[in-house]
């Protein structure tokens, strides 16, 4: 679980802080000086990260692979703005987040799920899932994919806001406090938000629980 | 505490929201309400079910797709107005002000150039008689870029000068992939050319003559050497409608077991295992497979070349 107070990327090693906040900082300021290299370096950093948030908050490759480009355009025009004191990542995560959230709010009323990739050596959806089980019983591999269906389907019923938040919340595993703050809004209005998602979640998927 | 508040505060109380006051309180009345017990077990059974979807993984073929097109989109930028302005105006640092001194001083210079030049060009005397607009020895200059000058040496005798100067010239080649000099200039786009986004273009042009003997060569050079690897896989992706030979095989071979990229090494595998029956492949792939099924160290590839050895034993049986 991450606290409001460290809005660290999850998956970034603990060891030599220090020397890898110092080596980031040398990065970043190279990169505001217009070093090309060391800003594909600091992208190299945490694209990963960026690409598994954008995948599961949209839950297609296509847009995933849009908003990632645009989460890292934002990042090359407003670099120079940004303050060496600040967390880097923390900063990163809030762009991640109001990318994700226009997107949503943009695509509210589409009443179609996204084309799945497939063809032509594109992997599909399904075979994206990370799957560490070798010997997968097929059953419950097909109910996976039902349940998987059906929350997507309830997923794109939440207002924009409250998707943002369940997924922060419950994907993410972000403090209310953090994920209002990140949202532009309250930590009361998150909780508000993650409620009435919860309530929505449970009446469309009442059949499957 | 009443109930109907305490919907709310259960999925709080799941999700650790809840501050310790909060939570003793929430757990004394749990105690005493068994219609707050089973609602708090429907929200538990809802974030089990939730529990169940597997969360998305990027493959590693969306993540160089996605880092192929930042890097052409970064490039594009980095040409851009945008770009200019913002390397000049870094140089002046954070203060505001200053910056804001620096864009009004650009803007009035700009002015000041145009309003001062402009009248200039307007008076510039007529040749006089006899003589010619271009009397110089040398290359015609139409459209003709300069790039550098490494000399210029007047003559005082002949009131001549002379210019020894770089220059570069936009030439564009039409014709069919038919003609050999368009597939020379290809090729040779494929084999050397700096820009990646232009070689992996290349190759889609290429494609349709991928069993010509020279694109042939290109294409698996491509595949074996190239430092990208959204043009390495585009390669791959073309080799795999050539017509296979020993060296088609060995090159997807090499990718499959070597190459750096987990993307490559799957698209390798997948075009291998497709051809693996009718090519007689079998006996060399399968240990391969197997290897890389238990030390490559990617999860994914590793999970994948796992799924290739079961289906290429069922196809056995």
């Amino acid at each position: 679980m991450v606290d409001g107070a460290c809005l660290e990327l999850p998956g970034k090693h603990e060891t030599s802080r220090e020397g890898e906040a110092e080596g980031e900082r040398a990065l970043i300021r190279r990169a505001q000086r217009g070093d090309r290299s060391a800003f594909d370096a600091l992208v190299r950093l945490y694209d990963q990260e960026v690409l598994r948030l954008t995948l599961r908050m949209l839950r297609s490759e296509e847009e995933a692979q849009d908003l990632y480009q645009e989460v890292f355009l934002k990042v090359y025009r407003s670099l120079g703005r940004f303050r060496l004191e600040a967390r880097f990542s923390t900063w990163l995560y809030r762009v991640v987040t109001n990318v994700c959230f226009d997107h949503l709010r943009r695509q509210k009323g589409r009443s179609e799920l996204p084309a799945r990739a497939g063809g032509d050596g594109e992997l599909g959806y399904a075979e994206a899932l990370a799957d560490d089980r070798p010997g997968l019983n097929p059953e419950q591999a097909l109910r996976a994919q039902e349940i998987s269906h059906r929350l997507e389907v309830a997923l794109r019923q939440l207002s924009p806001r409250e998707r943002m938040v369940f997924e922060l919340k419950h994907c993410q595993g972000l403090k209310l406090r953090a994920i209002g703050e990140l949202c532009g809004t309250s930590e009361e209005a998150a909780k508000n938000s993650l409620f009435r998602a919860v309530q929505k979640l449970r009446e469309d998927l009442s059949d499957l629980v | 505490m009443n109930c109907d508040d305490l919907e709310k505060t259960s999925s709080l109380y799941l999700y650790d929201e809840l501050g310790a006051n909060e939570r003793a309180a929430f757990e004394a009345h749990l105690v005493a309400c068994a219609a707050c017990r089973t609602r708090l077990e429907e929200t538990r059974r809802l974030h089990r079910l939730l529990g169940q979807c597997p969360q998305p993984e990027p493959t590693p073929e969306l993540l160089v797709r996605c880092r192929q097109a930042l890097d052409d989109a970064l490039d594009h930028e980095q040409l851009g107005w945008r770009s200019l302005l913002r390397g000049w105006l870094w140089q002046f640092g954070p203060m505001p002000a200053t910056r804001a001194v620096a864009v009004l001083t650009l803007v009035l210079f700009g002015f000041m150039l145009g309003w001062t030049l402009h009248p200039r060009a307007r008076s510039l005397p007529p040749l006089a008689p006899g003589a010619t607009a271009s009397s110089f020895m040398g290359p015609d200059l139409g459209d003709v870029r300069i790039r550098h000058i490494s000399e210029v040496a007047p003559d005082p005798q002949s009131g001549g000068v002379r210019i020894t100067l770089d220059a570069e010239r936009r030439v564009t080649l039409e014709g069919s992939l038919d003609d050999p000099r368009i597939r020379q200039v290809l090729v040779d786009t494929v084999r050397g050319y700096d820009n990646p986004g232009i070689r992996r273009d290349t190759l889609d042009a290429l494609r349709m003559h991928r069993d010509n003997p020279s694109v042939r060569a290109a294409l698996l050079y491509a595949l074996r050497h190239d430092t990208n690897p959204g043009v390495r896989l585009e390669a791959l992706k073309t080799a795999r409608g050539m017509q296979w030979g020993a060296d088609v095989r060995q090159a997807l071979l090499d990718a499959l077991e070597h190459d750096a990229n987990p993307g490559v090494r799957v698209a390798a595998m997948d075009a291998l295992v497709e051809h693996a029956q009718e090519e007689g492949m079998n006996e060399t792939l399968m240990p391969v497979l197997e290897r890389l099924a238990a030390s490559d160290q990617n999860r994914y590839v590793r999970l994948r070349c796992q799924a290739a050895v079961w289906k290429l034993a069922e196809n056995e049986r």
